[in-house]
């Protein structure tokens, strides 16, 4: 347009300023992006690489590591290591959740498992199998040793070691009475080095331990015991209806009791019962058991 | 040069006079911003394409959508949504999903990325045409995605089966969205043409 062109309005120029403003959207993206590779690398938890001898229901990207019933952390890969004897799961944890992998922590498995006397772990039927964790007090680290199961708290507790002919309905947490009051499980059954005695490894509690003395008697209480007497008729007794399926024993002790039995003591484990026995009821103060009902305190949070 | 510019509001045909740089002109009648060329339209075209840029990766690294079945807890990014549709047989929606939100945005980010960087270069202009070209064949599919959201929705139909969470990935996604269409708007189409001197004193 080179003629001039009269009468036409004119424009208004004005000042603009915020133009720099603009550069503002991609510093924002920038950040934006940063921010999700520090969330994802400098502000997440550790990722642990645990070996288990079997995977069993865990399942890549989804399985969750648990503890104390919340989820702390996600199973990212599942593989198998080089000399196949192991399986590699590699799980990331929460950011708040990294005290956990510490030195002597214990992972396991939980699956479900319906047993006699037992039934654990029903929620994974549902929702897959997860992984627990107990964990250790040692010095951080990354790798760990998965646990075939659950590993038994470590609850203050009296072991003994019964020694019997035969192992009968016995099994692995079949209960321990005293007055027909479980006080205890048994924790193993295995044949010993002299292949004449069934070894079994029981627990007494530890509040119910001053109960168990040096000369108390151990006897099977496990299934039915059918007496038949010419007078008295036919007699069926059961110790409870849990020891019909899982075994049990019981113990009593005399009123002449000697001194608290300590751990490692071992007992016989009689067949059955004697019928003196049954008269025993010395007087044996549990202080432990009046101090659990009168707590009052709850356990201190732990800090972080 | 040209000094006369019609009002994209009004429509009022008006002189313009010299435009000193960092001003911005106004229409006489209804105060709308006039222009010869849309202004600062290759340095917001390239701040938005960047942004865009930027996200894409985030959007598609990270799952758009976390759903809790009953304690199973499945991450699902765009790709992996692509392949489950593509597994189920739905094959026509697999591309379609596909086309409209992976590999039309990456095309025009990158198209229009690559028009602002050559604008200045000359030898580039057939080059430069069909990038345009593309990029405008390629626009009104992006609308898309809204209607294919709105069809996964009703197709999924979950319920209370599970729980459904957005995730990273769909407001990296959403950004990237809003950015492309905010580059596709600031680019002025007429720079195309201009010769380098015009362009420079449209700047």
């Amino acid at each position: 347009m080179s003629e001039k062109i009269h009468g036409l309005p004119k424009a208004k120029v004005e000042k603009s300023y915020f133009t720099w403003l603009l550069w503002l959207v991609p510093l924002a993206a920038i950040c934006l992006c940063g921010w999700f590779i520090a969330e994802d690398f400098l502000f997440s938890g550790p990722t642990l690489t645990i070996y288990f001898s079997s995977a069993g229901g865990l399942q890549k990207d989804d399985s969750l590591v648990k503890y104390r019933g919340i989820q702390i952390g996600q199973v990212q890969s599942l593989d198998l290591a080089p000399d196949r004897q192991r399986v590699i799961v590699r799980t990331k944890l929460n950011r708040s959740a990294r005290n956990v992998a510490r030195q002597g922590s214990i992972f396991w498995i939980v699956s479900p498992q319906v047993k006699l006397g037992s039934i654990s772990g029903l929620q994974t039927i549902v929702a897959g199998d997860y992984i627990a964790v107990r964990p250790g007090d040692g010095a951080r680290t990354n790798v760990f040793i998965g646990a075939e199961q659950e590993p038994v708290k470590p609850i203050p507790a009296l072991d003994i070691i019964l020694l019997a002919e035969k192992l009968d309905s016995l099994q692995k947490q079949s209960p321990i009475f005293y007055h027909e009051v479980q006080v205890g499980e048994v924790l193993s059954c295995q044949l010993g080095n002299d292949p004449r005695h069934v070894i079994v490894h029981a627990r007494i509690r530890e509040e119910y331990a001053p109960l168990l003395r040096a000369n108390s008697k151990f006897w099977n209480a496990g299934g039915i015991n059918f007496h038949f007497g010419l007078f008295s008729g036919a007699q069926i007794s059961a110790e409870s209806a849990q020891t019909l399926v899982s075994g049990g024993i019981a113990f009593a002790t005399p009123p002449d009791f000697q001194s608290a039995a300590t751990n490692g003591t071992v007992f016989q484990l009689y067949e059955k019962e004697d019928d003196s026995w049954k008269d025993w009821n010395p007087y044996i103060p549990l202080p432990a058991v009046t101090a659990m009902t009168n707590q009052k305190d709850l356990p201190p949070l732990d800090s972080k | 040069m040209e000094k006369l510019v019609a009002c994209e509001t009004c429509g009022l045909v008006q002189e313009v006079e010299h435009v000193p740089k960092g001003s911005i002109v106004k229409c006489a009648r209804c105060h709308f911003q006039i222009f010869h060329r849309r202004p600062n339209s290759r340095a917001r075209t390239l701040a938005f394409s960047i942004a865009a840029l930027l996200l894409y990766f985030p959007s598609n690294y990270y799952p758009i959508v976390t759903a809790d079945y009953q304690g199973h807890i499945i991450h699902t990014t765009i790709f992996q949504g692509i392949q489950g549709l593509w597994t189920q047989k739905q094959y026509f929606i697999g591309s379609l999903v596909f086309c409209t939100s992976l590999l039309t945005p990456a095309l025009k980010i990158l198209g229009l990325i690559f028009l602002t960087l050559t604008l200045n270069s000359t030898g580039w202009e057939k080059t430069r045409t069909w990038v345009y070209k593309i990029i405008r064949l390629i626009d009104p599919w992006n609308m898309l995605e809204v209607v294919l959201l709105a069809m996964c929705v009703s197709m999924v139909e979950l319920g209370e089966l599970a729980t459904i969470h957005p995730g990273r990935g769909v407001f990296s996604f959403a950004a990237v969205v809003v950015l492309t269409l905010l580059a596709t708007l600031s680019f002025d189409s007429r720079l195309l043409w201009d010769s380098p001197a015009e362009r420079k004193h449209y700047e």
